[in-house]
Order: C-alpha cells, then sequence, then structure tokens
C-alpha cells in the first residue's frame, strides 16, 4: 500500500484525512506546517502528497516551489477556489486539486486516481486466497483465472477502491454502472451476490443495515 | 430651443422693435415738421405775391383805366415768369372762371381749399389758394410749388434707416452672441460637471470662481457633489464590508462544516473500532461547539450595531471581580496570572459590555502570552478619563497586523488562534463594544514584545453604583 504525506494545518481535517487513509491501508505521515513537511520530504519517500495551500510558516505554493523536483505527485487541498489559484497549482506540477468542503469518497478516488497513474502497473489487491489485478482486469482464485463480467468487475474494483467504507446501493450503481443508468438498486443486490459466490467472499462482502455493502479487510 | 437662443433672440427682436419704433416716430414728426414749414412758407409767398399784384392793380386803377382779364392776366403772367424758375408756378380765378393762364386744359371748378399738398403727374405739390385783399377780392389767386425735393430728401433718410438698421442688427446681434456665450459659459461647465457625475465620475467638480449667482450655484453644487461623494464611498464601504464579512463568514462554515460533514460520513459507513468512533465523535462535537460560538459572537456584534447604548456608573471593583471569575480556569490551565490595579472606583458604561470587552481582550492575552507569563488588567485617570487597559508580555503582533486587527474575521496567527477555537471576532467584538459606549478604543502591538489594549471611558462622579 502507498505511503503519503498529509500536509494541513487544521487538525480535524487532517485527523478526518488520516482516519480514512488508515481504512483504506494507506500508511501516512502528519505534517502541521510547511518547515515539518519539507523536512519529511527530505528524510522520507512519499507515494503521494496531499498538501493544503493555507499553512502557518511555509504555504503549499511555497513548499512546491521550494522543492521543484518534488519526488511524489501533489494533490492540493483548499478552501480557496480561485481560477488563478488552480492554474498556479498546477503550473507548479501539482496532480489534481480538491476543494474544502470536499466528499470523503472523492478524495479517496481522486487520491486512487493518481497514485494508479503514477504506478508501473503492479497494482494487485490480495485477500485471502483472491488476487484481483487491476491493470490487467483479471481476478485469480486459488491461482485460477475466475470468469468475470465488466460490470461485475467494476463493482469489485469500487469495493476495493473504497475497503472498509460502507457504500449504499444508490452510490454503487453510481461508481460501477455510471451517472446515467437508470437501474433498480436490485441490480446491485443481485451482482453482490454473484461477487460473494464467485470469490467465496460471503463473509468479506458485509451487508451494512440501512447502509448497503462494505469490503472488509482486516488492516 | 437652448437657453442662449432664447436670451439672444427675445433681446434682439425688443431692441430692434424699441430702436426702429422710436426713430420711426422721430422721422415722422420730422416729416410733418419739414411738410408744414414748407407750407407756412408757400403760404407766406403766396401772402407776398398776392400782395404785389393787388398793389399793381391797385396804380393801373389809380392811373385811371379799367380793370379788366387782360390786365389781370398780364400782370400774373409777368410773376409767372418771374417765379417759374423757382418751380412756381401761379393760377389766378375770377368767379369760377380761370384768367390766368388761359391755355392748358381747363379746370372745371375754382379750388375751394386754401392749402393742401397733392401729388400730380409722380410730382409733389403744394397748392396755396386765397382771395386778394379788397377791392379785388373776386380774385383768388393759386400758388403752386414743387416740392420734390423734400420728398427725395426723405426717401434718401428712409433707405438710409433701413441699411442702418440691416447693419445695427447684424452688429447686435454678434455682440449679443458673444456676451451671451460668455454669460451663459458657467452653464455649460455646471452641465458638462453634472454629465459626467451621473455617468458615475463622483470625484468631479465645478472649477468656477466668479461671484454671482453661477458662483454660488457651483459653490453649492460642489457641496452637493461632495456629500453625495462621501454617501457613494461610504456606501461602497460598507458593501464592501459586508462582501469581505459574507466571504469571511462562508469561508469560516466551511472549515468545522467539512469536518462535520466528514466525521459524520466516517461513523455511518467505515469499519472502524471503538476508539476510532470516539474520536469522530468527538471532532464533531468540538467542531459543532466552534460553530455555537461564532454564531454566538456574530449574534452578539450585529446587536451592538442597532442600538447605541445608555450610559451608567460601573464600579470597576465589581467589573473586576466579574472578570477575574470568568478568566480563572483559563489562567489556571495556561499556568499564567492576572494583576489588577486600580485608581479609579467607577467609570460610566455599561457593565455587561464592559465584562464582554475584557473578557474577550484578556482571552486574547492569554492566547498571545505563554506559560508563567503576567496579564495585567489596570483602571486608572489620565486626562480626566478613565483608562481601563489590558497588557500582556506575549507575541505581539507586526504593524500590518495591527492595523488589520479589528477587522471581522481576521487573526493575526491562523493555527495558533484555531487551536483556542476563535474565529477572528474577538477585536472586531470590541470594536463594536466601544463604538455603542461612544468610547476611544487604543491597540499597541509589538512583535515579541506584547499587546497593550486600551478603552478610554468617562469617569463617574457618582459613587453609589449599582453592578
Amino acid at each position: 500500500m502507498a505511503h503519503l504525506l498529509v500536509v494541513e494545518d487544521e487538525k480535524a481535517i487532517s485527523d478526518l484525512i488520516t482516519m480514512n487513509l488508515k481504512l483504506i491501508g494507506h500508511s501516512f505521515r502528519k505534517a502541521f506546517n510547511g518547515k515539518d513537511a519539507l523536512e519529511f520530504l527530505n528524510n522520507e519517500r512519499f507515494d503521494l502528497i496531499l498538501l493544503d495551500i493555507m499553512l502557518p510558516e511555509l504555504d503549499g505554493f511555497q513548499i512546491m516551489q521550494q522543492k521543484r523536483d518534488l519526488p511524489a505527485p501533489v494533490i492540493l487541498i483548499t478552501a480557496k477556489d480561485s481560477l488563478t489559484d488552480r492554474i498556479k497549482g498546477f503550473e507548479l506540477g501539482a496532480d489534481d486539486y480538491i476543494i474544502k468542503p470536499f466528499e470523503t469518497l472523492e478524495l479517496l478516488a481522486r487520491i486512487n486516481v493518481v497514485l494508479r497513474r503514477n504506478d508501473n502497473g503492479n497494482a494487485s489487491f490480495v485477500l485471502g486466497d483472491v488476487e484481483v489485478r487491476i491493470e490487467e482486469r483479471q481476478v485469480f482464485r486459488h491461482n485460477e483465472l475466475v470468469e468475470m463480467t465488466t460490470r461485475e468487475f467494476e463493482l469489485l474494483e469500487v469495493l476495493i477502491q473504497n475497503r472498509n467504507i460502507a457504500l449504499s446501493r444508490e452510490k454503487l450503481l453510481e461508481k460501477a454502472w455510471g451517472y446515467d443508468y437508470q437501474g433498480e438498486s436490485r441490480t446491485v443486490d443481485v451482482h453482490i451476490l454473484k461477487l460473494r459466490k464467485k470469490l467465496g467472499w460471503e463473509d468479506k462482502i458485509k451487508t451494512v443495515y440501512k447502509m448497503g455493502y462494505r469490503l472488509e479487510v482486516l488492516p | 430651443m437652448k437657453f442662449w437662443h432664447k436670451v439672444l433672440l427675445i433681446v434682439l427682436i425688443i431692441f430692434i422693435a424699441t430702436l426702429d419704433i422710436s426713430i420711426f416716430t422721430i422721422m415722422q414728426k420730422n416729416w410733418a415738421l419739414n411738410l408744414s414749414w414748407e407750407i407756412e412758407r408757400a403760404s407766406s409767398e403766396q401772402a407776398l405775391i398776392a400782395n404785389n399784384i393787388y398793389e399793381n392793380l391797385n396804380s393801373v386803377r389809380s392811373r385811371g383805366s379799367m380793370l379788366n382779364e387782360d390786365v389781370y392776366y398780364d400782370v400774373v403772367r409777368s410773376y409767372d415768369n418771374y417765379y417759374s424758375k423757382q418751380g412756381i408756378a401761379l393760377e389766378m380765378w375770377k368767379d369760377n372762371r380761370r384768367v390766368f393762364p388761359r391755355s392748358g386744359e381747363m379746370d372745371s371748378a375754382m379750388p375751394a381749399f386754401t392749402s393742401r399738398s397733392i401729388e400730380r403727374n409722380g410730382n409733389h405739390i403744394i397748392q396755396i389758394a386765397k382771395y386778394l385783399p379788397s377791392p379785388d377780392d373776386d380774385l383768388l389767386l393759386l400758388y403752386e410749388r414743387n416740392i420734390n425735393s423734400l420728398f427725395a430728401v426723405q426717401q434718401d433718410l428712409n433707405h438710409f434707416f433701413v441699411i442702418i438698421n440691416l447693419a445695427m442688427g447684424l452688429c447686435l446681434m454678434v455682440l449679443l452672441y458673444c456676451a451671451i456665450r460668455h454669460l451663459t459659459k458657467p452653464l455649460l461647465m455646471l452641465s458638462e460637471t453634472t454629465k459626467q457625475i451621473a455617468d458615475g465620475n463622483y470625484v468631479k467638480r465645478v472649477a468656477l470662481k466668479s461671484k454671482d449667482e453661477f458662483g454660488e450655484l457651483a459653490d453649492n453644487f460642489n457641496r452637493m457633489a461632495e456629500a453625495v461623494e462621501r454617501h457613494v464611498t461610504e456606501l461602497l464601504h460598507m458593501a464592501e464590508e459586508k462582501q469581505r464579512l459574507a466571504d469571511n463568514l462562508a469561508h469560516e462554515l466551511r472549515t468545522p462544516l467539512t469536518g462535520m460533514k466528514g466525521f459524520a460520513d466516517y461513523l455511518m459507513t467505515a469499519n472502524c473500532n471503538e476508539e476510532e468512533r470516539l474520536i469522530a465523535a468527538g471532532y464533531i462535537q468540538s467542531e459543532t461547539l466552534r460553530l455555537n460560538q461564532l454564531a454566538n459572537k456574530l449574534l452578539e456584534i450585529s446587536d451592538l450595531k442597532h442600538e447605541s447604548c445608555p450610559l451608567k456608573p460601573v464600579s470597576i471593583e465589581h467589573l473586576f471581580d466579574a472578570v477575574t471569575n470568568i478568566e480563572e480556569p483559563q489562567l489556571r490551565l495556561a499556568n499564567q496570572t492576572l494583576i489588577t490595579n486600580r485608581s479609579v472606583s467607577a467609570v460610566m458604561g455599561d457593565f455587561d459590555l464592559l465584562v464582554s470587552f475584557l473578557v474577550n481582550c484578556i482571552d486574547n492575552a492569554i492566547h498571545a502570552s505563554g506559560e508563567n507569563d503576567t496579564i495585567v488588567l489596570s483602571a486608572y485617570e489620565e486626562n480626566h478619563t478613565a483608562v481601563l487597559e489590558v497588557r500582556d508580555e506575549g507575541c505581539g503582533m507586526s504593524m500590518e497586523q495591527t492595523k488589520n486587527a479589528f477587522e471581522a474575521f481576521y487573526r493575526s496567527d491562523k493555527s495558533r488562534s484555531r487551536e483556542h477555537g476563535g474565529a477572528g471576532l474577538g477585536l472586531s467584538l470590541c470594536k463594536h463594544i466601544a463604538e455603542s459606549l461612544d468610547a476611544k478604543l487604543n491597540l499597541y502591538s509589538k512583535m515579541n514584545e506584547g499587546t497593550k489594549i486600551q478603552i478610554i471611558l468617562q469617569l463617574s462622579n457618582n459613587f453609589t453604583v449599582t453592578p
């Protein structure tokens, strides 16, 4: 799993981000000001940096300017939604930009996209006897290929990306089928059933009362 | 039609009409005088001729000769011959018959007038007809005189009058144009300036330095423009402040809301343990408290904005006791000491507002100071006024920060004051309190040396104070 640097001066937001990262299984380092962030960057290797722009002492832009050859991709987090700021961020080499207040799921999705873009294609997810190769869109159980429809694979991918987080049927429909899909939430139940059976994940994909489904992975 | 057009036209018409009427009247009078003078002259000449004829006839009679028509004819002809060179013609009538001249057309009737002026064949003529004295009073002598020259002179005068009239009219028009344009220039300037102001250029003024009504108007106009400009800038500033307040408020609301929503989502969806659940719930609680604090402060400020507070005597002793009680837990937590000094016993103000003021100032002082630091709260007299002062030896602020300190949502150090739950409204509230107490507010601060804030109130001489 990835190692992230979270630079955010607001303690509540910092904790919110890291607690969610922990659910997915990412490791992280927290910095509350620009100076600490620079120090961590000099001493450690990170896969991704979440960087707030408004920071005490040294702001996010200054950090990016000082570390022109940032060793890791950067997602900027800010309350300032101005075009000039966004352009400045991208010019300085940011990979993405997210504005407060943000949805946790959106942040996680963006983190995933940036991580995958910078990955060398060996991303695979292993749980028990099941191995999911995301890049190749293949699933192995007991090292044997499991036949899957596109829809099933996409549903599986969404569950893996948001592991340990419950997703409502509507959310699953939206993420795996797309916004314009006019299906019923029953469709989700049917596909979840199939996934459970094919992968033997009856106890891994939990039904959360009144919420939806959650792929549970022990940290 | 423009104003100057109207003035020009009216003045021109009145002037020319008056001029013409007076000149016309004078000419008319002159003509009448000339004519009557001419008639008088003709009349006396006729009398002279008639007298001479009478004398001649008398001498003929005295010689014993008979007077007949031939005699009359001869006598009159001799005079007629003589006078014809002067443009004078004579006729002699007797008993309704013309005796002289005999030739030519015969007038049917004897002239029945004594004097007249007629026009005949394009010639202007004066005729005088009078009888000779007796005994020749049956003889009527008609005297005719050509007065064409008089008419020619009059004609000349008329032409001259018309030409003068036209020339003067033109001259007057040019002069009037220049004069009126010059006089109405201030109006043009005023109009130009008004247009510019109407287009939104509120700093424009009329540059007119004269002492007439226009100057007065320009002065008043400039005064009005100034008032308008002042009001507009005031409104603009107010709108800007409101906008800034709204922007800041939105930003200020966003951060706790992000946290609350995020942690609520986390509680609902995450596969987490008891400890993590408690942390999330704790954040939701603390962020809610923060929002609540923000709402309370905003309400306080908004309440203050509407009313000016009546001033009552406030006992400093009671005031300081109340403030110390409120601040004690915080001071103990921060391990700081509050020292109070009071050399006045009462001030004019409002107890609750002053408590709120001092608590806000001391809160700021606590946050700015480090452990084991001292904060001094004092009340003393200076220049016949009472000064309440909160002084700390904390981190202080730069000039720039001091300047902005009273603005709502302004934080000198963002991360530090957020830790204490502030929203940057404390000093803004203090400013509004001072305003509603009509008190002056002073803020002195130096980086790394400390901050001193003062509110200047009236001294109260009334010692029967109630808290």
